[in-house]
């Protein structure tokens, strides 16, 4: 196991290089510069080569990112552009919007895909299952962004119960900063769960079919205890693979969401600073992002062997 | 089974509490919520040229020597008043008793300061060519400043009155970047980054009564079906920028909000590369003007909202003349030109636009159907904002192009042969050296005069619509601009009206 860790700590540092060569490569050979956005169509021409020259973008590409990479490993990302600001702590700043927002869509995801995806599947080919896959079904097909607007339309212009968008901050209290993410969190959340849903139903269709969960019921045992112990568990391998997965896709669902709810959070701190070609923070939140992703997978990985001890890794 | 079924209906009762009803705080009835568009890139106006940076900050928290008021007229400001004998000599009386945010009172030193640091090209400030006529700044005593310039400028108090030309106290330069401090009605407070900008109201400021709002807040908002949202939740009280005529039309339809429909400096063009064929002879130029349908073009991308345009001067500058009906739409007389220019059957030609700006892209599809008539085949492509500063403004890789120039008195750009639309008549450089040099206001006008009738003569673009100013604002409150003659938001006069 420790043998095992080790080689995926690795693996982990192998990906997040390449990570960080590649955006570095890919926002330095994009058409745009970014000392002339600053400048705009207003500046003139020397004000913004003078500026072009004072970032230090003149020089040759590999010389910047030997430089980037050796201040990134003494953990400094650099500095932003575009709100003069060092990198890590915007991002640190952003954390407290994305993280709930992420943990409470992957939530909202969980808690209402596995019951309804279990109960899709108890109720094979019968009104209640199809009544569920016509749901998710709506789920995957409505655009994240128009679900986000339809949940304003409804619970903030109709019905005035809550705000509809911004952050007031954690500051201004733990109940007015979670429901300001509550209406984002559901949107994020509702087509990853219709996803899920549909993985947890097949999951579970394929167990049932097993010959142990024929011997359980034989035996006598409850429904409940035949789906609960012996179907659940067995089926949550693939369930908890394509949760993970969709863990990332959260993150990445999060830059549309957050400009609709108009969020400070890293999705939309990563937008911004992509249209501003703002490249310390789109290098430093593209690292962070990837980091968190490559995290994700390794601690799923991990999550196999508890769920099943015949899974070994060496 | 029963039991997941039941677990199902809780959670779904669980959600339902979650969603609480809570009554919106009650609205201070001293403070605004204002939408903004874009974030800026940064607070400091000496060094960025950004109007998502103005217009939070110009004539709020900073402000010039001499101002541009609601009516385009340049007022006096920070000097109360000014005197020149020969249009070569300056002198700025300064008023009493200014005082910035951190309590010291501005002195004729710190206007010295501020624009001897503007022409040092060490510190990069965008404007640093308008005021390269100055020679000298000298300081008489604490309240007398006199400019001598190398040679008569006749835009030299427009330059002094741009957002580049703030006064601010040197011992705060290091940090307006994100905490900019100046005489202006409000304080900075706070910049929460990605979401608002807060200023409170400055109890000291100079223009007595001023300001009626305790606090403004600035928040972020870029999608427009979300200011919108916004708006009707309550959220938001004003928008300045960011919504698009459709959006205006639904909000006019109700009776909480008022909708500001006003003139601005910001022409949208249809850029033509002037030295790129075909677009070198003036024939084709002439012939893309009478072959495109500007009432079309601003019906399409604008609802009708907005003016035509038939030079580069724009509704709000003092010599405008109107030329918009000067080379009436005619796609017969365009078929002609291009004709006698060799191009019988039409030509093709790549117009590249940045939907970042959305009547750009509208705009194009207008012209191509209009253009397709006289055999011109436009083809549209999209690229983003940062390619099109890159490709297009910066290295003139293109055929066509679409563009709002907001900037006031932009009439220079024609002067510039280098310049992105590449326009290089020396006649119209000269006319403009002699529109520097003339002070006199009735000669300089002749002068604009001439200049706007050779602009459509040589057809080097074609001017389309000018930009209206789209603002939307709750019922109550006053005191807004109807037009933006000024990159600014200026909130210093705006109040909510008594509630009855």
């Amino acid at each position: 196991m420790r043998r095992y860790a080790a080689r995926r700590a690795a693996a982990l540092v192998a990906t997040l290089f390449f990570v960080s060569a590649l955006v570095f490569v890919v926002v330095r050979i994009l058409p745009g510069d970014p000392a002339a956005l600053i400048m705009g169509t207003e500046g003139s021409r020397e004000a913004s080569d003078r500026l072009r020259e004072s970032m230090g973008l003149n020089r040759p590409l590999p010389v910047q990112y030997v430089e980037w990479l050796a201040r990134a490993l003494r953990g400094d990302l650099g500095r932003s552009i575009q709100y003069d600001l060092p990198v890590g702590e915007l991002i640190a700043s952003r954390l407290p919007v994305t993280l709930p927002l992420a943990l409470m869509a992957a939530a909202f995801m969980v808690v209402a895909a596995v019951p309804l995806g279990l109960y899709a599947a108890t109720r094979h080919r019968r009104a209640g299952d199809y009544a569920t896959m016509i749901l998710s079904q709506i789920g995957i097909s409505v655009p994240q962004f128009w679900a986000g607007l339809l949940l304003i339309l409804l619970f903030s212009v109709t019905l005035g119960w809550v705000r509809s968008g911004g952050f007031e901050g954690w500051s201004s209290g733990v109940g007015a900063a979670l429901r300001s993410l509550l209406l984002p969190a559901i949107a994020l959340g509702l087509f990853q769960a219709a996803v899920l849903v549909r993985a947890t139903r097949s999951a579970v269709l394929d167990v049932l079919r097993e010959d142990y969960v024929r011997t359980a019921r034989a035996k006598g045992l409850s429904e409940l205890r035949v789906v609960g112990r012996h179907t659940l568990r067995n089926a949550l391998i693939p369930i908890i693979t394509v949760a993970g997965i969709q863990l990332g896709q959260l993150l990445a669902g999060a830059i549309v969401l957050e400009s609709v709810f108009a969020l400070p959070g890293l999705g939309r701190l990563a937008l911004g600073a992509i249209t501003a070609r703002d490249l310390p923070v789109v290098q430093g939140v593209a690292l962070f992002i990837a980091s968190t992703i490559v995290v994700i997978n390794f601690a799923v990985d991990l999550v196999y062997t508890v769920l099943d001890p015949r899974i070994r890794y060496e | 089974m029963r039991r997941t079924a039941a677990l199902v209906v809780v959670l779904a009762a669980l959600l339902a509490v979650a969603v609480v009803p809570v009554a919106t705080p009650a609205q201070a009835p001293r403070a605004l919520v204002v939408q903004s568009q874009t974030e800026p890139p940064g607070l400091d106006m000496t060094a960025t040229p950004a109007t998502a940076t103005s217009g939070v900050i110009f004539y709020n928290v900073q402000e010039a020597l001499v101002k541009v008021d609601r009516h385009g007229k340049l007022v006096p400001w920070l000097a109360e008043r000014w005197h020149t004998a020969d249009n070569r000599n300056y002198t700025f009386f300064l008023k009493k008793g200014v005082r910035f945010h951190n309590g010291r009172e501005l002195k004729a030193a710190d206007v010295k300061y501020a624009f001897e640091r503007a022409l040092n090209p060490e510190t990069k400030h965008p404007y640093a060519k308008d005021y390269e006529a100055i020679g000298d700044i000298i300081v008489k005593d604490d309240y007398t400043v006199t400019f001598a310039l190398k040679s008569v400028n006749a835009s030299f108090l427009q330059n002094i009155a741009r957002a580049g030309s703030v006064i601010y106290p040197r011992e705060a330069v290091e940090t307006m970047k994100s905490h900019p401090i100046g005489t202006g009605p409000f304080r900075f407070e706070e910049w929460v980054r990605g979401d608002r900008i807060v200023l409170t109201k400055n109890p000291d400021y100079h223009v007595k009564g001023l300001p009626h709002l305790d606090r403004v807040t600035f928040r972020f908002i870029t999608d427009p079906n979300a200011v919108l949202a916004a708006l009707k939740a309550g959220d938001v009280d004003v928008s300045l920028f960011g919504l698009g005529p459709e959006h205006v039309q639904d909000v006019q339809k109700d009776a909480r909000f008022q909708v500001l429909v006003g003139d601005t400096t910001n022409d949208v063009i249809l850029a033509m590369n002037n030295s790129r064929k075909p677009y070198t002879d003036v024939r084709v130029r002439r012939a893309m003007t009478y072959g495109i349908n500007k009432s079309d073009v601003l019906k399409g991308a604008m609802f009708g909202m907005g003016k035509i345009l038939g030079t580069n001067v724009d509704p709000l500058n003092p010599y405008y003349v109107d030329m918009s009906k000067v080379m009436p739409y005619d796609p017969a007389k365009a078929k002609q030109l291009l004709a006698e220019a060799g191009y019988p059957n039409g030509f093709d030609t790549v117009l590249k636009v940045a939907p970042q700006y959305y009547y750009t892209v509208r705009s194009g599809e207008v012209i191509a159907e209009n253009l397709k008539k006289i055999g011109v085949n436009v083809k549209i492509e999209q690229i983003e904002w940062g390619q099109w500063l890159s490709r297009v403004f910066r290295e003139a890789d293109f055929d066509l192009t679409i563009i709002g120039h907001a900037e006031a008195w932009d009439i220079k750009n024609y002067a510039n042969p280098k310049y992105y639309f590449r326009y290089d008549s020396p006649k119209f450089q000269e006319l403009f050296a002699k529109s520097e040099v003339t002070v006199d206001d009735r000669a300089r006008r002749d002068v604009y005069v001439q200049m706007q009738k050779l602009m459509v003569e040589d057809a080097p673009v074609v001017w389309l619509f000018m930009h209206p100013r789209l603002a939307v604002a709750k019922k109550g409150v006053q005191g807004l601009w109807k037009d933006l003659p000024a990159s600014a938001a200026d909130l210093s006069e705006v109040a909510w009206a008594p509630a009855k």
